[in-house]
């Protein structure tokens, strides 16, 4: 317990901490830029978030280079701000437009947009930000005390738990990915297969790089992010004209009553609960939340027909469930070294180009970094609380932008953004090959959020698999014989099993019906 | 320019769900193209794994994906071919490419670009790609193209000083030679607005009267 003070203390002191910076005519400055990062980073997820056709993954991956200036910490700090604040941009397009910013938000629009056509859209978006607040104040005490004893489990792990360890993860995220589970199986073998183009690390040899020199060092990760969620999204886009209902009514009070509150306080409570429980699941676990959260308190709700039709619980759970879920999913990267999504393989991409390599030893090597991290996750919190109250009106006339001007302007972006990364124009013209590969893709039927998690692990497993090969001498059963990957095996196998049999396989349907 | 949108399932021969038969194709065609261009390296032993042991391995889980497909296509009814519209990635594509050339220059071979600088390859990027969709407008969008090249120019080498070529060398010989390449940037910058404001007022106007007012009234400033 004291320990776990003492580090949240750190955290603190690394969010709030004065940094000197060289600010050009005034010299010497030190300014609190943590902080700073953190404000910037919430106000332009949400500003991105609320954009039409911007989700998450889209957002980190346009603003990763505007990050590169800053130290680790700072850029971290940054990007999870963007992260929550996107997230909120999205419950926000939910509650006012019924298009969900991102999966998770899916539940939302249901009683949310209700609630909204009710002239009661402030008292969604308020409860909506309450209960994000409190989910997050929860995760990140939980992450805090979860992290350290995990991380000390990590750091048993070899080579050959490493690779069970992952090939687990890429198991559920097929089992917990959208649509056909052989699809997703297909699209994180393409992702490992993309990942091993370029120069091949033990032996030299360059790989299917066409002699092409541009190619020696494999695929660069943030051209293939932008190119699949950046440019393929923006042509995948423009294939719907999308209508945006933005609702009539007045936004109303923000501040529910205290009826509302009575009535949300359970379900936040429970919504919480679940959504952290679920959010830890290597694979996306956090999208299962809210659409569980839902789930229970229809089944929980006295009278169940209010549902759909504006009730206040089926905003406030799904909501709490969903903060929760989108924190306590940095457990598997933050101490695994594992990215449970696409989100968190692009957090991977970021700490790799800042030079720290994910997994467990990031908390004794950069213990400032680990704890800022998380303590900037409730600062996050309370700060998009105080932003997006008072700023509702300002993200209702965004909201309005025309999809024909924003998408010359994600292009723009993202162009600048990887031009500056290593001042190659072949990765500017590479994030265009992507985007038209991910726009194939999208129209085969595919998602491509596996084939980034692939990618990102790719490189991992690869070492990992030789490693351990060269320790057991080239014996596959080290990998059943040492029991820790065995029992993660073990559970990759029913994993898989259980999702094709055909009444699981049923009900992951109607779970993903709705997107 | 869209192709085949409503298109009906069809049921001509054995297919009965031609978008996984096609899916399926593109897999196994991919896999063979990696077992291809991997064919020239040593694949090596478990013991001391080669550099197309992985790869390899990896292009034969896609085939089985990819021939697993084919046979759902073959045999289960499935979704039809979706419809793709050529306008959005050609026009994009041009677009992203007439960046990359312009940015910094690029020689190949014979083509020569020269060197636009942010000043030339931003509003090119976004007037060009402005028209992947048919309700492009163009004072629109030189108002957009203007704007934004700016607001760039300020945030990425102004603020953030991102190495990235601003403008050719002939327009910054244009400034004063006292002057600072920051001076000269933010000079750039604030003639690219004026530009803007001076576009949107000169039409502003004629404008209004003659399109439908799209802005909806403003009845939903939220209050506390």
């Amino acid at each position: 317990m004291g320990d776990l003070i003492a580090n949240l203390g750190l955290g603190f002191g690394t969010v709030f901490g004065l940094i000197p910076v060289d600010i050009p005519g005034l010299g010497v400055v030190p300014i609190p830029l943590n902080i700073l990062l953190c404000f910037v980073g919430c106000l332009v997820g949400t500003l991105v978030g609320v954009l039409p056709g911007v989700g998450p993954v889209a957002s980190i991956a346009m603003l990763l280079p505007i990050t590169f200036k800053f130290d680790p910490t700072g850029a971290l700090i940054m990007l999870a701000g963007i992260y929550y604040g996107a997230q909120y941009g999205g419950s926000t397009t939910a509650i006012l437009v019924n298009i969900p910013g991102e999966a998770t938000s899916v539940v939302t629009t249901l009683d949310g947009h209700q609630m909204a056509r009710r002239g009661r859209a402030g008292v969604a978006l308020g409860i909506a930000a309450i209960g994000s607040f409190f989910a997050g104040c929860v995760a990140t005490v939980f992450i805090a005390a979860v992290g350290a004893p995990l991380t000390r489990l990590a750091l048993i792990f070899g080579p050959a738990e490493y690779f069970s360890l992952m090939v687990m993860g890429l198991v559920f995220a097929v089992v917990l990915a959208r649509g056909s589970i052989l699809r997703a199986i297909a699209m994180i073998l393409v992702g490992i297969l993309f990942s091993t183009v370029g120069t091949d690390l033990e032996t030299g040899q360059e790989r299917m790089t066409f002699g092409m020199q541009f190619l020696s060092d494999g695929i660069d990760f943030a051209v293939l992010a932008m190119g699949l969620f950046g440019v393929a999204e923006i042509l995948r886009n423009l294939d719907h004209t999308e209508v945006r209902d933005v609702v009539k009514q007045a936004i109303g009070r923000l501040l529910p009553s205290m009826q509302d509150m009575k009535d949300s306080a359970k379900p936040i409570l429970r919504g919480t609960f679940i959504g952290g429980i679920l959010g830890i699941l290597p694979g996306n676990g956090a999208v299962l939340g809210p659409f569980a959260s839902y789930t229970i308190e229809k089944k929980l709700a006295k009278d169940p027909r209010r549902f759909g039709q504006g009730a206040i619980e089926g905003v406030a759970g799904p909501e709490s469930a969903n903060n929760a879920g989108a924190q306590t999913s940095f457990i598997p990267l933050l101490t695994l070294g594992i990215p449970p999504n696409a989100v968190m393989a692009l957090m991977v991409g970021a700490m790799t180009i800042h030079g720290i390599v994910p997994g467990p030893q990031v908390m004794t090597k950069n213990p400032s970094l680990f704890w800022g991290m998380i303590a900037s996750m409730w600062v996050g919190n309370l700060m998009l609380l105080i932003i997006n109250l008072p700023m509702i009106g300002l993200w209702v006339r965004l909201l309005k932008v025309p999809y024909r001007l924003m998408f010359p302007a994600i292009l723009m972006f993202c162009s600048i953004g990887i031009y500056s990364i290593n001042s190659l124009p072949t990765d500017v013209f590479f994030i265009g090959l992507f985007g038209l590969i991910g726009y194939a893709l999208i129209k085969f039927g595919f998602e491509p959020a596996p084939l980034l998690l692939g990618f990102v692990l790719g490189k991992l497993m690869e070492e990992n698999l030789r490693r351990a090969l060269i320790i057991s001498r080239g014996d596959m059963m080290t990998f059943i014989e040492r029991p820790v990957s065995a029992v993660l095996l073990v559970i990759a196998i029913v994993m898989l099993a259980l999702a094709l049999l055909p009444s699981i396989r049923k009900s992951r349907e109607e779970v993903f019906v709705d997107d | 320019m869209h192709a085949g949108t409503d298109r009906v399932p069809s049921r001509r021969g054995p297919v009965r769900g031609p978008q996984s038969l096609v899916s399926g194709l593109v897999l196994v065609a991919l896999a063979l193209f990696a077992i291809w261009l991997t064919s020239d390296l040593p694949q090596g032993t478990l013991r001391a794994m080669g550099p197309a042991m992985l790869p390899r391995w990896l292009a034969v889980g896609i085939g089985l994906c990819g021939i697993a497909l084919v046979v759902v296509g073959l045999t289960r009814d499935g979704h039809p071919l979706e419809g793709f519209s050529l306008r959005g990635p050609v026009v994009v594509g041009i677009a992203i490419l007439c960046f990359g050339l312009t940015i910094r220059g690029f020689a190949f071979g014979a083509l020569q670009v020269p060197q636009l600088g942010l000043l030339g390859a931003g509003p090119l990027a976004i007037f060009i790609s402005g028209f992947a969709t048919h309700e492009a407008r163009f004072r629109e969008l030189a108002i957009l193209a203007l704007a934004l090249t700016s607001f760039c120019m300020v945030l990425f080498g102004d603020l953030l000083n991102l190495p990235i070529p601003m403008y050719p060398q002939v327009f910054a010989d244009l400034y004063p030679s006292g002057w600072s390449s920051d001076a000269r940037l933010r000079a750039t910058a604030g003639i690219l607005v004026a530009l803007a404001v001076i576009i949107f007022a000169a039409t502003h106007r004629r404008r209004r009267a003659a399109e439908p007012i799209d802005v909806v009234p403003d009845e939903h400033a939220g209050t506390i």
